[in-house]
């Protein structure tokens, strides 16, 4: 692999990904027209694509080691909340909220990890447990609290630029922060260590445990990730909307992860990369968000979205299977 | 095993304590039926169940209040709920009537068992006379659609789009046929924009889809949500396209943000139904029918539509701040 070659290239896991990514962008670029292009539409899909990916990397990643987390539906509207009730409905300064809501990230990850590795539940079960105890603690503080379900927060405007601003009127600062927590994994997973720790413990949890990787703590530390990253995409979001609902947040279990085995993640672990994930995310957020620049009948929508998107996911298998069977030819 | 033996006693002395008084009264046994617990609108009607709670146990009586847990089967859910109090033997139920076709029958068996029932938030007046309920309680959908059509039309409007983030849900497409038709009686005229699934509860998606339908469309001049959390997404969408200025926004029930819109001048009004009187009203009537007799001579008892806009804006807001609007 020290040559870069084209068939190099389109071997590469997130080769799948990226050509079903081309191919849809390439459909509503034909029955969207260039507005779906320009500033503004690029927008649309990637202020969408930011929201879901900032979630889909580690989840992606607790799925390549063999795990779901499905929490992650109660920790956004648990962020938002949490938020809103502190900074909102109360007036703590907005950096003790942050520090708060990542902090509850961080106690509900752990849980959902040490009860997966230290009990034979199945991870599935386990933060299906944890996805409804939260919504319900968060419903019934808030009700507690505030006496309602739905809060209003104005934040100040440096938070504001940060967190939940639009640059340029249309882009969402969120983007940034996707952009910047990618180039983090990527780092991370395919050129340290710790990368081949993950993918060796979806392979094989017990020989990688054998072969000295700590399973448990990296384990944890993947639940920690995803349950932080979507409490955070939560807190983004009240800031952005300057308003927070305890009931919002459910699709985003579906939309994650769809989002990620059309990135080229194998539901069973073991397959995939982060760089996969990205471009699976924006795959699904422009199929979502570009039927709104298309003359098709809107109460088709769901049929198409769910068309192309079994499309991609099988372009993806295909090259996936093309690139595992390849053998170089003899010279 | 002591400490078990404790805890477990405890939670049975709990569990006994919290059934006894459903067998042991002196007033009404009121069973009222509701959406789920997190849902914004119906933590309202929870608000006016509490309030009205207060008055039936002066009485002697007691409330049970029985919460859907999804609304993935509302109708057949809705149904379930209803035999359950029925089997609790309750005196009284009240309970919207969300999908008439799945839950008539049970409407009827409670009839049947002796059970007077008191139709609440939907289902509507005729319903109520056909059924032989006692009243109906709350807002008629297509009504109040017509009008905030009217008074979108009234304020200028003449292409409004009705965003339904749950489109094939009866109640919303009765609010967006009234819109469409209300906006119809001064030539205006008004679409349903109905978002995918995938889209609902996730703001970004459903303001984005709003940006891209008002960009794809330069002569709409009015957006239309079904809920509050809708029109917080709205707005942002407005805001993006760069149409706050010449885009009009109305939504059905209110948040405090949206509250706080409506005051500064960024959306033009909100359609109440106002969900503390509907709770308030249906537990404090059924109390006063069971133990008393008494009954409205009006019948449906309309608690909506009304109309929020910067008139009356002041007095909701502090309602709103308290959770009681």
């Amino acid at each position: 692999m020290s040559r870069l070659s084209i068939g190099s290239l389109f071997r590469r896991p997130e080769a799948g990904a990226f050509l079903g990514m081309v191919a849809v962008i390439a459909f509503f670029l034909i029955f969207g027209g260039i507005n779906f292009l320009k500033p503004s539409g690029i927008a649309s899909w990637l202020n969408v694509a930011a929201n879901i990916g900032i979630i889909a990397i580690p989840v992606g990643l607790l799925m390549i080691a063999g795990e779901l987390d499905i929490s992650i539906g109660s920790m956004i509207p648990a962020g938002s909340m949490i938020v809103a009730i502190m900074s909102g409905h109360y007036d703590f300064p907005i950096w003790m909220s942050i520090i708060v809501v990542l902090g509850f990230g961080v106690v509900v990850g752990f849980i959902n990890g040490f009860l997966v590795v230290h009990t034979a539940v199945p991870s599935l079960i386990v933060t299906l447990g944890t996805l409804f105890a939260v919504a319900g603690l968060v419903l019934g503080l808030s009700v507690l609290i505030t006496g309602t379900t739905s809060v209003s927060i104005k934040a100040p405007d440096f938070y504001k630029a940060v967190f939940g601003q639009f640059i340029g009127g249309t882009y969402q600062v969120i983007i940034l922060w996707w952009f910047a927590v990618t180039a983090v994994y990527v780092f991370y997973i395919h050129y340290t260590k710790y990368g081949n720790w993950i993918f060796a413990i979806g392979g094989d949890r017990e020989s990688a445990r054998n072969a000295g990787i700590p399973t448990t703590k990296l384990t944890i530390i993947l639940f920690i990730l995803s349950a932080c990253s979507a409490a955070f995409v939560g807190m983004c979001q009240a800031l952005l909307f300057n308003s927070a609902q305890v009931s919002a947040g459910m699709s985003y279990i579906f939309n994650v992860i769809i989002s990620v085995v059309v990135g080229g993640v194998v539901l069973t672990g073991g397959f995939g990369s982060v760089v996969g994930i990205v471009f699976g995310t924006i795959t699904f957020a422009v199929v979502n968000q570009g039927i709104y620049f298309t003359s098709f009948d809107r109460n088709w929508s769901s049929l198409i979205i769910g068309v192309m998107l079994l499309a991609a996911v099988l372009m993806n298998n295909t090259f996936r299977s093309m690139a595992l069977s390849y053998a170089p030819k003899k010279k | 095993m002591s400490i078990f033996k404790n805890v477990m006693g405890a939670l049975l002395a709990t569990a006994t304590l919290g059934v006894a008084p459903v067998m042991a009264q002196d007033g009404a046994t009121i069973a009222i039926i509701g959406g789920r617990a997190d849902d914004a609108f119906f933590a309202k009607i929870g608000r006016g169940i509490d309030d009205a709670t207060l008055v039936v146990e002066a009485h002697g009586g007691t409330v049970n209040y029985l919460q859907l847990q999804t609304y993935d089967n509302i109708g057949g859910d809705a149904a379930n709920l209803i035999r359950t109090a029925i089997s609790q033997g309750v005196d009284i139920i009240a309970v919207p009537n969300w999908v008439p076709d799945a839950q008539d029958e049970a409407i009827e068996a409670a009839m049947a068992a002796g059970i007077p029932v008191m139709l609440y938030n939907a289902g509507g007046g005729d319903k109520a006379a056909e059924l032989g309920a006692i009243n109906y309680i709350g807002n008629e959908e297509y009504p109040a659609g017509l009008a905030g059509g009217k008074y979108f039309a009234e304020h200028g409007a003449t292409n409004v789009i009705c965003v339904n983030t749950v489109p094939g849900a009866g109640n919303l497409e009765a609010r967006c046929d009234g819109i469409r038709d209300g906006m119809a009686e001064s030539g205006g005229v008004s679409e349903q924009l109905p978002l995918p699934a995938s889209a609902f509860g996730d703001p970004t998606a459903v303001a984005e889809a709003i940006k891209a339908t008002l960009l794809g469309d330069e002569t709409i001049d009015g957006i239309f949500t079904i809920s509050s959390a809708d029109a917080d997404s709205a707005y942002i969408g407005m805001q993006q396209a760069g149409r706050v200025e010449t885009v009009a926004l109305g939504s059905f029930d209110m948040n405090v943000a949206g509250l706080e819109r409506i005051r500064d001048g960024e959306q033009l009004f909100a359609i109440d139904q106002q969900p503390w009187l509907q709770g308030f009203l249906a537990v404090t009537l059924a109390d006063g029918y069971v133990n008393y007799g008494l009954a409205m001579a009006t019948s449906p008892l309309l608690t909506g539509p009304g109309i929020v806009d910067a008139s009356n804006i002041e007095a909701t807001l502090k309602g709103g701040e308290l959770g009681y609007r």
